[in-house]
């Protein structure tokens, strides 16, 4: 089964630095792989241990995320080989760019019987990419799945829809956007790393993928900022567990809500 | 495309269905069209949605055996070129979501994801909605028609039933979708029935909490609070100690009590974005530079498994 | 995979595994640095002045590229009271030419692209993993674990800063005694760059470092410091841990002590935390000095116990570079010879001997006790205090000669003119 697995490199939330007036810069963030897209990756290495085969992982962006420690990072946690397409064109792509741009790299991979993304990118969660890649490659798609069983020409799924399972029989190729824990992502070991310094990976330029149309954005960012902080009273309780909790309901008891 | 100024909305779920039909209206107060429903399923239900507040609705017809909701984004796809309406909320489910994705990339547009709030700046619709897991808020212009967008449920607030509506019931025709999946089987999964975002009070265990027989004490806890029980996702998604209904944040329920406990919460902004609104924040942690420390109210820095014990007691000494 | 065997591994992406790698590199070698934490950096605690001499001599004109925050212009010794401060203040233009004196540095960005630059050399980093112990094979270290895998190689080097697990593990060295460790603590604090260029009267990428003795310290043996970045400002004490266990105090309590004290409060005010932590600091010397050398295993930087900690410069980063390319330069011989014994890797220890690196270990050798004497952080600075506010404040009448104003505050200070001298002296020695 020749399966490529889309994730999306992005700075880390939790890196964002808030600006006095608001402004939110991530200028120092860290850029990871998207924590929800592990899974996905894991995904694609377990039905390739069950079926054989090959993983490619894909990823699309600006050039930074075209670096040694990314590269590594997705390489070490099994796939064979990677596709690049890193252009400052992409920097803040809208979900139908990218979803174009990751379709248009799929067909050049060619021959493929699984496309497989995660829930949500770790920047945006839109939960959208997967859905729009699998309507552009006309195969079947489904988003929250939960269990993949490859059989044959066919893989049976496993939804996690809000109040049921539903379990589904589809044709291959097919793309499906996978919940997070679907499988708990492996931690690469030593040699997977070092290993992951010798796989090819492969720099695709938006020329390379014949896309003169469709890259025009869908949708304009006007602003991005921090949310609106709350005023919160702050009351640093410290002490014995006996005294803090007494002072705490103490507290609580004045605000009427014991 | 030449387009109209109608606002069509989709929603599998009934009760979504009315919020996004209030949703439309607000919309097409500026724009000047109509407010559309598209239906799948009996006539009663067509009529119902009339009742929601729907100025005309698209009745596709029941829904045949073996199909699923995602099946009709075909049809929608081909009725929406045919009539071009300025734009298509969909009900922020996990098939809509498939819904608006798929249809978005027929239509050669970007769906706009979990739209909180919708503004106008002049003729141009502005979005609002979140990103970076709630680190931050991102406003967004669409710059393609139609517009197309999803929208959770208790984001807009459903108006009134209406004793007598005048609105038409028009059909579309049934486009066949090119591919189908077979449907082996659907089991219903057991839903705990919790209501989080009605809750006064929540006691919301984190990964503090070191072993999932630990939980025992956070519900006393919450018995002696009179608390719903809360979670972060790990401890729902991943270590599945609690149901999913239970946590709490961007992806989860959105709580609004009068007072909310993290008890072993670091507090990322993907949880607190979704207690923010508590009246009475309490953190109990061990570490005073957590980040739910500084969004509290007050805070006891302290082991929990010292904490709470102590807390019940003084609880229950108060009430006895 | 047949079992690869490299020429070296070296455990740890600090500064000194870096350099090492990336001399090792350039010469050819197959070298593998494995670092624990998920990229290089991440696991150290920000900040520090960087004497640059030996990087240049590494990496020619670093600073072009390398992510230096500010160039030290100002060395500013303070001495703290309770309430007073006295700062000797050093700046000369001459800091602010090429080859650069100093720079301040945050860790996490330095570090990476130190790793970086061995990387591109022809290094393999293997982040993420932790090296659990040496394998030996007939005495000899041939390789690591990690996860209970093994890796093999002709060579390891441990630039595992200063506790030194692999030291430990292969047996060339026990842990700390708490009496030859200080403890640093240390906090990065977010400020705009306007507003330090303000507050320390610095223009463009000028800087400045506080080296703070005295009431900082709660009159415990040990220092503090503050070293300006382009938006951030470093602030830490290093506290002697015995000292601390005697006296029953906890760092945070000495820090916040710090933090609040009038001279150092202004400069910090309206500051963001970004980051804090705790690290041990081995007071360096000779004594704590363990052998360099084994077959097939060389200590390089903190992990050779190769530091400078006199309370008024701490200093490591730049042994650690000296050492780690000392070290390199053996290991390309001794692979030239292809002999990884102990008895020829024996010419490190002689190498680093004749480099600047033990030159200053022996200059600073005496400082460690000179630095414990409780009279410097406590009683001198109060003397000090005591004399300069007597001599500023007598406004109305003529001011008295000096020496008999000292001498009565020495009196009152109860410290015995012996011991003054005694001070004296050994300081003039150990400094
Ligand atoms: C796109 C995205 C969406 C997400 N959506 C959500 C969401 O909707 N809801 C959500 O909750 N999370 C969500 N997350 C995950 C979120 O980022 C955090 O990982 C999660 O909220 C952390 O949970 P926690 O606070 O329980 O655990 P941790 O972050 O591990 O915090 C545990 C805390 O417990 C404290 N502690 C440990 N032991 C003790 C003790 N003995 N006594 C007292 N204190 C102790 C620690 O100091 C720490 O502060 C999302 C993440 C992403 C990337
Ligand atoms: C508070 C403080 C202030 C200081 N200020 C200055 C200053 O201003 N100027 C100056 O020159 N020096 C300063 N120093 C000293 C300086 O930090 C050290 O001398 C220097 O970092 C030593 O470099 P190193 O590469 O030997 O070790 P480190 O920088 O400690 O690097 C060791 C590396 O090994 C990794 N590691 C450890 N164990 C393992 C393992 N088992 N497996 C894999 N990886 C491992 C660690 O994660 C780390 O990255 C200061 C020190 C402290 C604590
Ligand atoms: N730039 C990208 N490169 C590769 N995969 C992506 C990219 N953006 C999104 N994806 C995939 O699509 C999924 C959904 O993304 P999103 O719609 O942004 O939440 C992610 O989990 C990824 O698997």
């Amino acid at each position: 089964m020749k399966i490529v697995v889309c994730a999306k490199l992005a700075p880390d939330a939790s890196d964002i630095e808030i600006r006095s007036d608001g402004s939110i810069s991530l200028e120092r963030a860290e850029w990871r792989i998207g924590s929800f897209d592990l899974p996905a990756i894991e995904a694609a290495m377990r039905l390739k241990d069950a079926h054989g085969g090959s993983v490619t992982a894909l990823s699309v962006g600006p050039q930074r995320i075209n670096n040694s420690k990314l590269r590594k990072d997705l390489l070490s946690r099994g796939p064979d080989d990677l596709v690049l397409v890193a252009e400052d064109a992409l920097t803040g792509a809208d979900t139908a760019v990218t979803a174009r741009v990751l379709a248009a790299a799929v067909r050049k991979i060619g021959a493929v019987d699984l496309v497989l993304t995660g829930e949500g990118s770790a920047d945006l969660y839109f939960q959208q990419v997967g859905l729009q890649l699998g309507e552009l490659l006309e195969v079947p798609v489904f988003n929250a799945v939960s269990n993949i069983e490859a059989k044959g020409s066919q893989v049976r799924i496993e939804r996690s829809l809000e109040e049921e399972t539903e379990v589904l029989e589809l044709p291959l190729p097919a793309l499906l956007a996978v919940t997070t824990d679907i499988h708990t992502p492996r931690l690469p070991n030593m040699k997977e790393i070092l290993l992951a310094g010798k796989k090819p990976v492969y720099e695709w330029r938006l020329a390379d993928l014949e896309m003169e149309r469709g890259l025009e954005p869908r949708v304009e960012a006007v602003s991005l900022r921090a949310p609106r902080p709350v005023e919160r009273k702050r009351i640093l309780i410290e002490g014995s567990p006996e005294d803090a909790a007494q002072t705490l309901v103490g507290y609580l008891a004045k605000e009427g809500v014991v | 495309m030449t387009e109209n100024k109608d606002v069509w909305v989709y929603s599998e779920k009934p009760a979504l269905q009315a919020e996004l039909i209030a949703c439309a209206r607000q919309l097409t107060s500026h724009t000047g069209g109509q407010a559309i429903a598209v239906v799948l399923g009996p006539r009663s239900l067509a009529e119902q949605t009339l009742r929601q507040g729907a100025q005309r609705v698209i009745w596709l017809g029941e829904l045949a055996s073996g199909r699923l909701v995602e099946d009709l984004v075909p049809t929608l796809a081909a009725g929406v070129q045919a009539k071009t309406p300025f734009g298509l909320i969909i009900g922020a489910t996990i098939r809509g979501r498939a819904v608006a994705g798929r249809l978005a990339a027929r239509l050669g547009v970007a769906a706009l994801a979990d739209v909180l709030e919708f503004q106008w700046d002049g003729p141009a619709l502005l979005a609002r909605h979140m990103v970076f897991g709630g680190g931050a808020v991102r406003i967004d212009r669409p710059l393609a028609s139609p517009v197309i967008a999803t929208v959770g449920q208790g984001i807009f607030e459903a108006s009134a039933l209406q004793a007598q509506p005048n609105g038409e019931i028009e059909t579309l025709p049934w486009v066949e979708p090119p591919w189908q999946a077979a449907v082996i089987e659907r089991r219903s999964r057991a839903v705990s029935s919790v209501n989080l975002s009605a809750a006064k009070r929540v006691v919301c265990p984190g990964r503090g909490v070191a072993r999932q027989e630990d939980l025992s004490m956070i519900e006393e806890l919450a018995q002696a609070l009179s608390a719903e029980m809360a979670c972060t996702r790990p401890l729902a998604e991943g270590l599945g100690w609690l149901p999913r209904e239970r946590y709490i944040g961007i992806s989860g329920a959105m709580v609004k009590p009068d007072l909310y406990i993290g008890v072993g919460v670091s507090g990322q902004a993907q949880h607190t974005i979704g207690m923010s609104e508590s009246r009475v924040v309490v953190a109990i942690n061990k570490d005073r530079h957590a980040p739910l420390v500084s969004q509290s109210d007050y805070a006891v820095e302290g082991d929990l498994y010292q904490v709470v014990p102590a807390l019940i007691r003084a609880l229950k000494a108060r009430k006895a | 995979m047949a079992e690869d065997v490299f020429d070296a591994i070296i455990v740890g992406a600090g500064v000194a595994g870096s350099s090492a790698a990336y001399r090792l590199a350039k010469a050819g070698l197959q070298v593998v640095m494995i670092e624990r934490g998920p990229f290089p950096g991440s696991k150290n605690l920000s900040g520090g002045v960087l004497y640059g001499r030996v990087l240049h001599e590494l990496i020619p004109n670093f600073w072009e590229s390398a992510p230096v925050e500010r160039v030290i212009t100002n060395q500013v010794v303070s001495f703290l009271t309770a309430d007073s401060s006295i700062n000797l203040d050093f700046q000369t233009e001459a800091f602010n030419q090429p080859p650069y004196n100093g720079f301040t540095v945050l860790r996490a960005r330095f570090d990476r692209w130190l790793a970086e630059q061995a990387e591109a050399a022809g290094a393999m980093l293997v982040p993420g993993i932790k090296v659990d112990g040496v394998v030996k094979r007939d005495g000899r270290v041939v390789g690591i674990t990690a996860d209970g895998e093994e890796m093999l190689a002709k060579v390891v080097i441990a630039a595992d800063g200063a506790n030194s697990f692999i030291a430990q593990n292969a047996g060339l060295r026990g842990k700390i005694p708490t009496g030859q460790a200080a403890v640093g603590v240390k906090e990065v604090i977010g400020l705009p760059r306007e507003v330090i260029e303000e507050r320390f009267h610095l223009k463009d990428n000028e800087g400045a470092a506080y080296n703070i003795v005295g009431y900082a310290t709660r009159g415990v043996p040990g220092g503090g410091f503050l070293y300006t970045n382009t938006e951030s400002l470093s602030i830490g004490l290093v506290i002697h841990l015995d000292a601390l266990v005697e006296r029953q105090l906890k760092p945070a309590e000495i820090f916040e002590d710090f933090l609040a004290h009038p001279m150092i409060a202004p400069l910090i005010k309206g500051g963001k935390l970004l980051e804090y932590g705790a690290h041990l600091v081995p007071e360096g010397g000779l004594k704590m000095m363990p052998p360099l050398a084994a077959d097939g295993l060389l200590l390089v930087g903190d992990a050779a116990g190769l530091g400078v900690n006199n309370g008024f410069v701490v200093r490591g980063m730049d042994l650690a570079i000296g050492s780690a390319v000392a070290a390199a330069d053996t290991i390309i011989e001794a692979q030239a010879a292809d002999d990884f014994s102990a008895a020829r890797l024996q010419s490190y220890p002689a190498r680093l001997e004749k480099s600047f690196v033990m030159q200053d270990m022996r200059t600073y050798a005496r400082a460690v006790n000179f630095m414990k004497n409780e009279r410097l952080f406590e009683a001198y600075p109060a003397l000090l205090a005591n004399v300069l506010t007597d001599i500023y404040r007598q406004e109305a009448q003529p001011k008295k000669n000096l020496v008999p104003t000292l001498l009565k505050n020495l009196k009152a200070s109860k410290i015995s003119l012996l011991d003054l001298v005694k001070d004296a002296l050994a300081g003039g020695r150990a400094l």
